[in-house]
């Protein structure tokens, strides 16, 4: 008798998870407008300013189109371990797609063996299989441009570049920003120092007091921590630099030649695009130029940058997007 | 290479102001230890420290309320410590690992909710330096140690302070005995529990201030562990200063010195370009710290360490 009931229960059950499934799926088809329900799993605040900011700005702008609903993790834990059981934690509550913005390959893996079916996109680039896709940062395009502004605004010959870590993301910038000033005028010299930590702006300020104390006095920066650190500097010393991933050119307003502003709309509104379509699998987005813009800053004011360079950056901007010159990507 | 854009002026102001920090929470440490209770949450009370302080500072528009907030909070944690080590007599690596994991996510947390979504950074105002009349103009040594701002020369006098504590007051011996021998302490009546609290409330408070004084005298914002690691850095100074504040201050100084002249070195190598990988610059502190600590074992020939250090005290009761 028992068994019996215990049987009638799990019938009972069975029947239930059955009618939901076929409730699910009518609704899903019934109405092919509904938002995407999009994770966004950060690793730092949404306030930072620049990483997390940016890519929390665009999701809330899909959001506020209709496109998405989203739901949003910030401060996640940074390891592969702790990173997958986040995105595990969304796939398995229904997230239509999961966007796990930092260089998060192996937890997008890992999370992927568990939850095959579920999108997931992370950021800067890597492998791309089943239903794992990356995004990527060119930011070594825009830093390119800024070089050539560069170029025509150092006195001393010297551009300095200042980086958490010599990660491939960081030195491309860094020596794109290099060659880019170089292209104007082959006798401008590189220098760049590593500060070894994405968080420690008392040593990313001290990092380029050393360079400035090289005589370098236009820079460009890679990471949150190096870029808070510089503009105390820029500052202090009245020198020249951009920005990193966000606008941040009201920060040091007479400083801030420009930022190098890290778009991530056009980069989601596609990937959103194609789940919603149902057209999306593994890939890697890559946007160029279109989602990494150089911002100039009106108020800039070290020094006048003479007009044919902003016409020769103009001409360069033009030329890449158009796909007539490759910037040169050096990761090492 | 050209050394002296490197060894110049600028190398020990770079130097002392990184140093600073790290400094003040070793000191703190080290009489901690001294005590015998092993601070390994020194890393989260700094981190707390400088969100407090940045966060009072931001909304009262005033650096010395910063300061006290800064301060406040590490006594907080340092009376959380104590709580858990002495009165509760929990391990003390594993309570002192929580707090710093406690600390980054809750210091995480508050900053984002108190200073909300999307906006742009907010920051604090920079300290202007106290020029020391007379003594500023000193050639060298002026513009390093008489032309900083208020919380360097704050932070001397403290460090002072705590040393005249530890090796001149009465409180001090009862510190060091109970960090030497609990029970021979207890035998001619010092309240062991007491005087350990007591040691993790200073020790709690200088952490604090050294948040403080990372936010508000050198950095003027806050970030996600904008402390980087000078907690744990500290930690192994205090054995690299054989638990002796001043010994301890020093090698913390001497650290922040090569730690800029690392900077400096990478910079004038050409960074990127330059055929020294740069981490090799970057561990120059670390080598450095280690070889003196093995030099200055081997050559006192015996352990500094405090005796009870790490092991709670229990009364022994007889029946």
């Amino acid at each position: 008798m028992r068994r019996i009931a215990g049987h009638a229960t799990l019938a009972g059950i069975a029947a239930l998870v059955a009618t939901g499934v076929a409730l699910a799926g009518l609704t899903s088809h019934g109405n092919a407008k509904s938002p995407v329900k999009v994770a966004l799993v950060l690793p730092c605040p949404t306030n930072d300013g620049s990483w997390c900011q940016q890519a929390y700005v665009a999701a809330k702008q899909l959001e506020k189109e209709g496109l998405i609903s989203l739901q949003v993790t910030s401060n996640a834990p940074q390891d592969t371990a702790g990173a997958s059981q986040v995105i595990e934690r969304y796939a398995a509550n229904g997230a239509q797609l999961v966007i796990a913005d930092s260089a998060w390959q192996d937890a997008a893996m890992a999370a992927a063996a568990k939850f095959p079916h579920t999108p997931i996109v992370y950021a800067a680039g890597g492998k791309v299989m089943g239903n794992v896709s990356t995004f990527e940062e060119p930011i070594y395009q825009p830093a390119y441009l800024a070089g050539i502004l560069a170029s025509g605004i150092t006195k001393t010959k010297v551009v300095g570049g200042l980086a958490a870590f010599d990660i491939p993301l960081c030195h491309a910038q860094m020596v794109a920003f290099t060659k880019g000033a170089q292209s104007v005028d082959p006798s401008i010299k590189g220098v760049t120092s590593y500060v070894g930590d994405w968080n420690d702006v008392a040593k990313a300020k001290n990092a380029a007091l050393a360079l400035a104390a090289q005589k370098a006095d236009v820079f460009a920066v890679c990471g949150g921590g190096p870029a808070s650190g510089l503009i105390s500097v820029l500052q202090e010393k009245n020198l020249s630099g951009f920005g990193y991933v966000g606008n941040q050119n009201s920060l040091a307003p007479k400083q801030m030649v420009g930022s190098l502003v890290y778009n991530l709309y056009p980069i989601f509104k596609a990937i959103v695009q194609d789940v919603a379509a149902g057209r999306y699998k593994a890939k890697d987005y890559n946007l160029g130029l279109a989602s990494f813009k150089l911002v100039l800053n009106p108020k800039y004011a070290v020094t006048k940058i003479p007009a044919a360079t902003l016409a020769k950056e103009k001409q360069v901007a033009a030329m890449i997007l158009a796909g007539k010159l490759k910037v040169p990507y050096v990761t090492k | 290479m050209n050394w002296s854009t490197i060894l110049g002026l600028g190398l020990f102001v770079s130097g002392l102001q990184l140093a600073m920090p790290t400094a003040l929470a070793a000191v703190g440490e080290a009489f901690s230890e001294r005590a015998g209770v092993l601070n390994l949450g020194l890393e989260g009370m700094m981190l707390a420290g400088a969100l407090a302080a940045f966060s009072a500072d931001y909304y009262s528009g005033d650096a010395a309320v910063g300061v006290l907030a800064g301060v406040g909070v590490g006594l907080a944690f340092g009376a959380l410590k104590a709580f858990l080590s002495v009165t509760l007599k929990t391990e003390q690596v594993i309570n002192g690992i929580v707090i710093v994991i406690f600390a980054q996510g809750v210091t995480a947390f508050a900053y984002e909710r108190m200073f909300g979504s999307g906006g742009t950074q907010p920051e604090i105002p920079t300290l202007h330096a106290l020029r020391v009349p007379g003594l500023a103009s000193i050639p060298w040594l002026g513009p390093v140690l008489f032309d900083q701002n208020a919380l360097f020369y704050l932070s001397l006098g403290l460090v002072a302070g705590v040393w005249l504590l530890l090796e001149k007051t009465k409180l001090g011996l009862q510190v060091r005995a109970v960090g030497e021998s609990p029970a021979a302490a207890d035998s001619v009546a010092v309240h062991v529990d007491r005087v350990r609290f007591a040691a993790l409330l200073v020790c709690g408070a200088m952490a604090g201030f050294a948040g403080a004084v990372l936010v508000i005298g050198d950095i003027n914002l806050f970030g996600t562990n904008v402390t980087a690691g000078r907690g744990w850095v500290a930690i192994a100074l205090v054995i690299f200063g054989r638990w002796r504040p001043l010994i301890v201050f020093g090698g913390a100084l001497a650290f922040g010195i090569t730690d800029a002249l690392q900077l400096r070195i990478q910079a004038a190598s050409g960074g990127s370009n330059s055929a020294v990988p740069y981490e090799v610059f970057q561990a120059l502190p670390y080598v450095l710290t280690l070889v003196v600590m093995v030099v200055a074992t081997v050559a006192a020939k015996r352990s500094a360490q405090p005796a009870a250090l790490g092991i709670p005290f229990r009364k022994e009761v007889i029946e």
